[in-house]
């Protein structure tokens, strides 16, 4: 204790090089909690773009749907009856229920010029185009609960949303329907001539090719990684399209405010029995794994280099105090204190230097997450162009962690310059100049 | 005079002890895909599931690459049709009322045909053939590379029989050189004057096993009508 003592007074003496080396300190911490922050954040913006814009809280499918998802799904499908969306919707904790169905389509665009009467073919660049498209069907009434994110989309795309469950129109990604030059058409306005209209054909439920025209009345922006090749359609004519009236493969849920996604998915499974499959939409996206491999192992990297050279700073600052105090150390040495306890001060000095600078750096690094929690900051998600809140936040383990790591690496720090104070001969040392 | 008659009864003695590559290819293009002509078959889809069905659909070719399809069933595709010429292809759905383009890599009404292994056989346009090692004595195998990457598959292994050059089986590779597609051909008929070919193909599908097609050709016309107005796009749904 005495020692503790005699070292936070040692560091007191002087005073500028114990606050530059704070500073550094403080700095360095404070960035590690930061960028920590803004990363988990960035996680949680993507996360929430899947929730809110494609999946919903909870998916509901025909058992072995999931596993199935790349073979011939259409045929994994169930009945979409009043009486099993209420068995769902009465489950404690689900506050909607939309029913969708998703489902492989080619979307062929229009020629630009009428066919040549001679029966030759256009010339290539006023051809029509032809593309496979993943589609998602829904009913904008139901749906606009579960994923309201998907209105945002349309916000920073062109056009509107759909117009009701059963018209036959689709929405299709904006950089997309630019490539294809899909044209668009303008709700309210005269239905173009036919064959003026986007055309998607679809292997039916039991795999006939089938087709329906459609205008495209918008077209959603850019917001998850993966989704230039996606489009919505009204459930009614998707449904006519794959002859599958009154069934859907999936339905999405939002849950009330607060209501524990697990224990409200397994609430769901329960009520609704083994033929059917439950899943939150964690589950259901792989690729979210990869990014947060990736960015956790470059924020390991950036953290430990930042450490480093905080740390190559705090040996820089002992050493200076060390060759400082060498006739100080042979009279400390000289009146019978022991090596162990030269150690010990030093390491003292450290300790006190990392955790003061650390436990500052933390909180303000803590500060300005909350403070940008609470208001956010509006940026692309990554793999996006709509600008969406990005909310740092970190958990108080964190920053616990961050004050333990730089004391404890404060102290590592400064036992090299430690051991070399101990190593001092006293009468060598008391004759130092 | 003399030697003429030596020189080609040579050249016929040399071809019928080993055709070259080309020959093959050509006969097969010349018995899959001979020039004009008209088709009833029957195709039947079997899916992963167990399931299968059964499609009626009529022929029309004309020159090397103009052709229609019309579907007569299931109810679900009457009135259906297809029309390609050269890489362009249109289908013709009666709930549509038009002509829509589509893809050539499409599957032929799901199945494990694509619309180029029923509408396109030109083999020797697409492929680059050589001979390959046979298992048997009585047949002759050779491998197609693509020329391009427009073709449906990247490589081919054909193997016909050595006595008439006619197919008995296909290997079809994709780009990653994994076997997509196997095909089998049987029950070889005399359907024209002097014009034999399978009348049974089965395609399997060799990435979902449990998929397979089978098109079995009930009748099949040499040099029959075939007036060009049918191969326009404004004559679908006509």
């Amino acid at each position: 204790m005495a020692l503790l003592k005699l070292a936070v007074r040692n560091l007191l003496r002087n005073r500028r090089r114990t606050v530059i080396t704070l500073v550094a300190l403080v700095a360095g911490v404070g960035a590690m909690v930061a960028i920590k922050g803004f990363i988990l954040g960035q996680r949680r913006q993507i996360l929430e773009n899947q929730m809110r814009g494609t999946l919903g809280a909870l998916q509901v499918h025909k058992k072995g749907y999931v596993e199935n998802v790349l073979g011939s799904p259409l045929t994994l499908d169930f009945a979409d009856t009043p009486e099993l969306r209420a068995k769902v919707a009465a489950v404690k904790g689900v506050k909607a229920v939309s029913p969708r169905i998703e489902f492989g389509a080619q979307v062929s665009t229009p020629d630009k010029k009428p066919a040549p009467e001679d029966g030759s073919d256009l010339p290539e660049a006023d051809r029509g185009a032809t593309s496979f498209l993943m589609m998602t069907a829904f009913d904008p009434a139901l749906e606009q609960v579960v994923t309201p994110q998907r209105w945002e989309w349309v916000q920073w795309g062109r056009g509107q949303m759909l117009e009701s469950g059963t018209a036959e129109q689709v929405l299709l990604n904006d950089d997309f329907a630019k490539g294809v030059e899909v044209p668009l058409w303008k709700a309210g306005t005269a239905l173009p001539p036919l064959e003026q209209r986007l055309a998607i054909l679809a292997p039916d439920r039991d795999s006939s090719l089938n087709g329906v025209n459609v205008v495209m009345v918008g077209t959603l922006a850019s917001a998850t990684p993966n989704d230039r090749r996606v489009g919505v359609m009204s459930l009614g004519a998707a449904q006519t399209l794959l002859r599958m009236e009154g069934r859907v493969t999936e339905y999405g849920l939002d849950l009330v405010e607060g209501a524990p996604l697990e224990a409200t998915r397994d609430a769901v499974a329960a009520a609704l029995g083994p033929d059917f499959e439950v899943h939150t939409w964690e589950q259901r996206i792989p690729f979210v794994k990869d990014i947060v491999e990736t960015q956790d192992f470059v924020f390991g990297i950036v953290s430990s280099i930042f450490l480093f050279v905080v740390l190559l700073g705090v040996v820089n600052a002992m050493l200076m105090s060390v060759l400082e105090r060498v006739r100080e150390i042979g009279t400390m040495l000289a009146v019978g204190m022991r090596r162990r306890q030269i150690v010990s001060l030093f390491i003292g000095e450290g300790i006190v230097l990392g955790l003061i600078g650390g436990s500052i750096g933390a909180l303000l690094g803590f500060a300005w997450v909350s403070y940008m929690n609470a208001h956010g900051i509006s940026i692309p998600a990554p793999g996006a162009k709509v600008p969406s809140l990005l909310r740092p936040s970190v958990d108080l383990l964190f920053v616990g962690r961050a004050i333990l790591q730089a004391t404890a690496g404060a102290a590592l720090a400064s036992l090299w310059p430690a051991w070399r104070a101990s190593r001092l001969r006293p009468v060598e040392a008391l004759a130092h100049t | 005079m003399k030697t003429t008659l030596l020189l080609s009864l040579v050249s016929s003695f040399a071809f019928a002890a080993e055709p070259t590559a080309a020959d093959i290819v050509a006969k097969y293009d010349s018995i899959m895909g001979p020039g004009t002509y008209e088709a009833q078959t029957e195709m039947t889809a079997t899916r992963e599931d167990g399931t299968s069905r059964t499609y009626g659909m009529k022929f029309l070719k004309r020159d090397t690459d103009k052709f229609r399809v019309w579907f007569s069933e299931p109810a679900s595709v009457k009135g259906q049709e297809i029309l390609r010429l050269g890489d362009n292809a249109w289908v013709y759905l009666p709930n549509l009322k038009r002509a829509t383009r589509i893809a050539n890599r499409d599957s032929f009404q799901g199945g494990d045909f694509n619309n180029a292994d029923v509408l396109r056989v030109n083999y020797a346009t697409d492929y680059d053939a050589v001979i390959a090692p046979s298992a048997s004595p009585d047949q002759l195998t050779v491998e197609l590379k693509a020329k391009s990457t427009e073709t449906s598959y990247d490589k081919i292994r054909l193997v016909v029989r050595k006595s008439d050059l006619q197919p008995l089986k296909g290997e079809y590779f994709g780009t990653s050189g994994q076997m997509i597609r196997s095909a089998t051909f049987s029950e070889h008929k005399e359907f024209d004057k002097g014009f034999v070919r399978p009348a049974r193909i089965v395609m399997q599908n060799e990435v979902v096993k449990a998929r397979k097609s089978e098109m079995v050709t009930k009748s099949f016309k040499l040099n029959v009508e075939a007036p060009p107005q049918r191969f326009m796009q404004a004559d679908l749904g006509k």
